[in-house]
């Protein structure tokens, strides 16, 4: 396969703090490149460098086999397009914010009007064209981003963190969006994420981006394969824990994770491992029930993050675990720092990686 | 004669359309229209700049302009008398001393600072990536600024409404640069002391109801739109 | 092209369409305009309007009245920001054309001043010579707590004549305008006579404006001594000097000087107001200067009206138009 982009020996400095130092990529024509690291790595600014709207202060790009300059920065920026973390919508209709970059390539009425039916049809948000962006909900918001970028048929995709903080059903769509013109249009798609689950599944490869710099490069088996020691540095990926392993009875293992938290998981594998819980299978409560889940801990809430519909949660059990809860829960449940919860979550959704 | 009996008679003016209140207030809407739009046409890119650009001295530039909103309208208006001056005056040969002309570009100064410091205002509080996102979509940069300035569209829509309702209002500068020649350079306001001083009250009190009539008009159409963003 | 130049052309361009737009409009398509200064408390009467209807009525002349005080409107004329000057203030009108700014001086009418009061007459002027007047309400207002006078106090052609009078009365204008029974409204005729009927007080005013308040029912005063020599209002209009103000509209000054002096507008002042008050508010005066008759009213316009025994002394003449002084 060719390459469609390549970095080459990019730095970037923002009043003096490094970005990216010295980062040397190159994207693969056709495939679905991962960024996988945590916040503040420099995923974000590496994506706006191949989407052309940041410069590099060091390093050259490549598109295509010719050399980014001053001179053809708009035509470059004309062959990829970026939807960012942050859902970004014009101020009018559905139609208009996904017609836009279409009327900035000076496209004819008919043919906006076809490509925004298809766009907003790939994203299942067929009919929407008249609805105002202020009425529609967070996933429909994201949902018109990324179809505003796929009515340009770019040959490069840029998407930061496109599924987090989203409803299951739209992380399910956006997913397989992203798969279909992958497949189908052959978009080249490079993500930043710090989901490793979403990670696992859906790229080719995954680039590793720790602290400006990418320390590994290979496909997501690759990764996975020898991810513990490095999973671990990834300590701001959440849910990740390092731990021994060791079988016990009735098909369950129990992994010790330090501090003396055991998770219990139905994944079968001993020694060191990382494991791995989603923020979504774990339940919060305020006092202990009795359930068929196996692991039960009793914590306090050192972090709140407020994200509008719903509020992010870490809770020390020992060790920090992320969890996720309706905005009307925690405002039923009274919860503040420092209040006593319990985490409640199943042997069966803690991942070994 | 009397309030009340002058209260009547403005009224019976006004709804029998005299042809003397309708020019005066024409002229008002004209003069202080064509301000109002040159001053946005001017403040606007000035707010872009303000509200976009870093340079030095731009804190410096942004206080300016507000300290400059409220400045006196009779100051501005002397001052700009003097300059107007027949034939003292720098500009006294353009002859504008007296002419509606005179009052609309004086109108527009005054009303200056009230356009660039509420775009600039509506301008900054557009998320500036709302540029990075129309050039990842493919604009230029002029089009990804006025992307932004789409943005902010609400804003500068206020900005234009609030310097409408300075300009309509103001006495000082029309009363200086204007005069208040019957017929010639009559508004609303300077109308309201004329005709008070040759006792043709019920004149003066038509105007005054129609300028408090358009007044509020304004800021009803202010309110309405700052509920609509919302 | 850098957009920032062409959004600079832009904008300069359709600023300059609506500038300018208005400004050709206002010169070239409208008619010539003539302006001319005058006073407040003349404007008040109503007689420049109907003087103006009249005027344009014959002229293609667009006319403009800018009623200022009588001190404004000399510096307007002054300035050369007008065509022509309208007063009642012949020791001003004098130093105006003796400074240059002026030519071709006419006097067109003449009215009276008058001192009004309330009704029950507190001070018991009438009937007195203005002179004894005024010292009588002086003696009042000073055994007294009350306001007892109402001045202008604007620097008016009526507020210069009340000063020319408290100075035939033997008094020092300074002082006793600030002692307690002297009252000073700052501002126009009207105001002052709003003033005067609210305290109860004396004040001197000009017939119109008297007249018209006293007609409509805004005041209650009474006029208690008027047509006397010492309260002779004369009404003068002077273009302004062509030569030391070259941009003025000179010739347009002459005609509307022509047009004051004409029969048909001497008659419009004469009957102007008589129905509505039941008598004259203005008396032509260029008739009556003509034939020089031996009247008293003559008499009294040339000792208080007349500068070196002329209303225009010929220095101040333009010799083109002799017509204008036969």
């Amino acid at each position: 396969m060719s390459s469609i982009a390549e970095l080459r020996n990019i730095t970037k400095n923002f009043d003096g703090i490094r970005a990216l130092d010295d980062v040397n990529l190159k994207i693969q024509e056709g495939e679905i490149l991962a960024l996988l690291g945590p916040n503040g790595s420099g995923k974000t600014t590496l994506l706006k460098i191949l989407a052309f709207i940041e410069k590099p202060s060091k390093g050259e790009v490549y598109f295509a086999g010719r050399k980014a300059t001053d001179k053809n920065l708009l035509q470059m920026r004309m062959e990829s397009t970026m939807v960012f973390q942050k859902t970004m919508l014009f101020n009018t209709t559905v139609y208009n914010n996904v017609a836009y970059g279409l009327k900035m390539r000076k496209a004819p009425k008919n043919k906006v009007d076809e490509e925004v039916s298809k766009a907003l049809g790939l994203v299942k948000l067929d009919g929407f064209e008249n609805r105002h962006t202020k009425k529609l909900s967070g996933g429909e918001q994201q949902r018109v981003a990324l179809a505003r970028a796929l009515a340009l048929n770019t040959k490069l995709l840029l998407l930061d963190e496109p599924t987090a903080n989203l409803d299951p059903k739209t992380v399910s769509i956006i997913e397989e969006v992203m798969a279909t013109a992958n497949r189908k249009l052959k978009t080249t798609v490079v993500m930043a994420t710090h989901n490793m689950f979403q990670a696992k599944n859906l790229p080719h490869r995954i680039a590793l981006v720790k602290d400006g710099k990418i320390s590994e490069v290979g496909t997501s088996t690759e990764i996975f394969r020898n991810l513990s020691k490095t999973l671990a540095s990834f300590a701001a990926l959440e849910n990740t824990f390092n731990g021994t392993a060791k079988a016990t009875e009735n098909g369950i293992t129990s992994v010790d994770i330090g501090n003396d938290v055991l998770i219990e998981t139905t994944a079968q594998q001993s020694g060191t491992v990382s494991v791995f819980v989603s923020p979504e299978d774990i339940i919060l409560s305020k006092k202990r029930f009795d359930s068929s889940a196996r692991n039960i801990f009793k914590g306090k809430i050192v972090e709140i993050l407020d994200l509008g519909s719903l509020v992010r949660l870490k809770v020390d059990v020992g060790k920090p675990f992320t969890v996720q809860i309706t905005k009307r829960s925690f405002n039923q449940m009274e919860l503040n720092l420092e209040t006593e919860v319990f985490l409640t979550f199943k042997a069966s959704s803690v991942q070994i990686i | 004669m009397g309030i009340w009996e002058g209260l009547i008679k403005a009224l019976q003016l006004i709804f029998s359309g005299d042809p003397r209140i309708i020019e005066i207030t024409l002229r008002s809407l004209f003069v202080s229209g064509s301000a109002t739009i040159i001053a946005t046409l001017w403040g606007i890119p000035i707010a872009l700049i303000l509200g976009l650009k870093n340079f030095r001295g731009k804190f410096l530039v942004k206080t300016l302009s507000n300290s400059l909103i409220g400045i006196p309208t009779v100051a501005l208006g002397f001052f700009l008398f003097l300059i107007f001056s027949r034939e003292k005056g720098p500009l006294g040969f353009l002859g504008l001393l007296y002419t509606p002309t005179a009052i609309i570009i004086g109108e527009a100064i005054l009303v200056l600072p009230i356009v660039v410091s509420f775009a600039t205002t509506a301008i900054e509080a557009v998320d500036p990536e709302i540029a990075n996102l129309a050039r990842t979509l493919g604009a230029s940069e002029s089009q990804a600024s006025f992307a932004i300035l789409r943005e902010a569209i609400d804003g500068i829509l206020l900005a234009g409404i609030a310097s409408f309702n300075r300009a309509i209002g103001e006495l000082g500068v029309a009363v200086f640069v204007g005069g208040f020649i019957a017929g010639v350079t009559e508004l609303l306001t300077t109308g309201i002391k004329l005709e008070i001083d040759s006792n043709n009250i019920d004149v003066a009190i038509a105007l005054a109801i129609i300028l408090f009539t358009v007044v509020f008009g304004i800021n009803l159409a202010l309110n309405l739109i700052q509920r609509r963003r919302k | 092209m850098n957009t920032w130049i062409k959004v600079l052309i832009i904008v300069a361009a359709v600023s300059i369409m609506i500038v300018g737009g208005s400004y050709a409009y206002f010169k070239y398509l409208t008619k010539t305009r003539l302006l001319i200064s005058t006073t407040t408390s003349l404007w008040e009467t109503g007689l420049l309007n109907a003087t103006e209807q009249a005027f344009e009525a014959k002229y293609p002349i667009d006319l403009g009245f800018l009623p200022v005080g009588t001190g404004q409107a000399i510096q307007q004329a002054q300035g050369g920001n007008v065509d022509a000057l309208l007063v009642h203030s012949p020791t001003n009108e004098t130093q105006f054309l003796q400074g240059g700014d002026g030519a071709c001086r006419k006097i067109i009418a003449y009215n009276f001043f008058t001192i009004v009061g309330p009704r029950s007459d507190p001070a018991a002027i009438n009937g007195s010579s203005v002179t004894s007047a005024l010292k009588k309400i002086v003696d009042y207002g000073r055994s007294h707590t009350e306001r007892i006078w109402a001045s202008r106090g604007d620097g008016s052609g009526t507020h210069t004549k009340e000063k020319i009078l408290w100075a035939m009365a033997g008094y020092n204008y300074t002082q006793i305008s600030v002692e307690s029974w002297y009252a000073s409204a700052g501002s126009s005729m009207s105001a002052t006579l709003n003033m005067a009927n609210e305290f109860g007080a004396y004040t001197i005013s000009d017939t119109g404006t008297y007249l018209k308040l006293s007609k409509d029912g805004t005041i209650s005063l009474l006029a208690f001594i008027t047509e006397t020599k010492d309260l002779l209002n004369v009404y003068s209009v002077i273009a302004v000097n062509q030569t030391r103000h070259p941009n003025v509209n000179f010739t347009n000054a002459i005609t509307f000087i022509r047009f004051l002096i004409s029969d048909e507008c001497q008659q419009l002042i004469d009957d102007y107001g008589k129905n509505e008050s039941g008598q004259s508010l203005f008396h032509s005066a260029v008739q009556l200067l003509k034939q020089n008759s031996t009247s008293q009213i003559v008499q009294w316009i040339k000792d208080y009206a007349f500068i070196n025994g002329t209303e225009c002394p010929p220095e101040y003449r333009d010799t083109r138009y002799p017509d204008l002084y036969n």
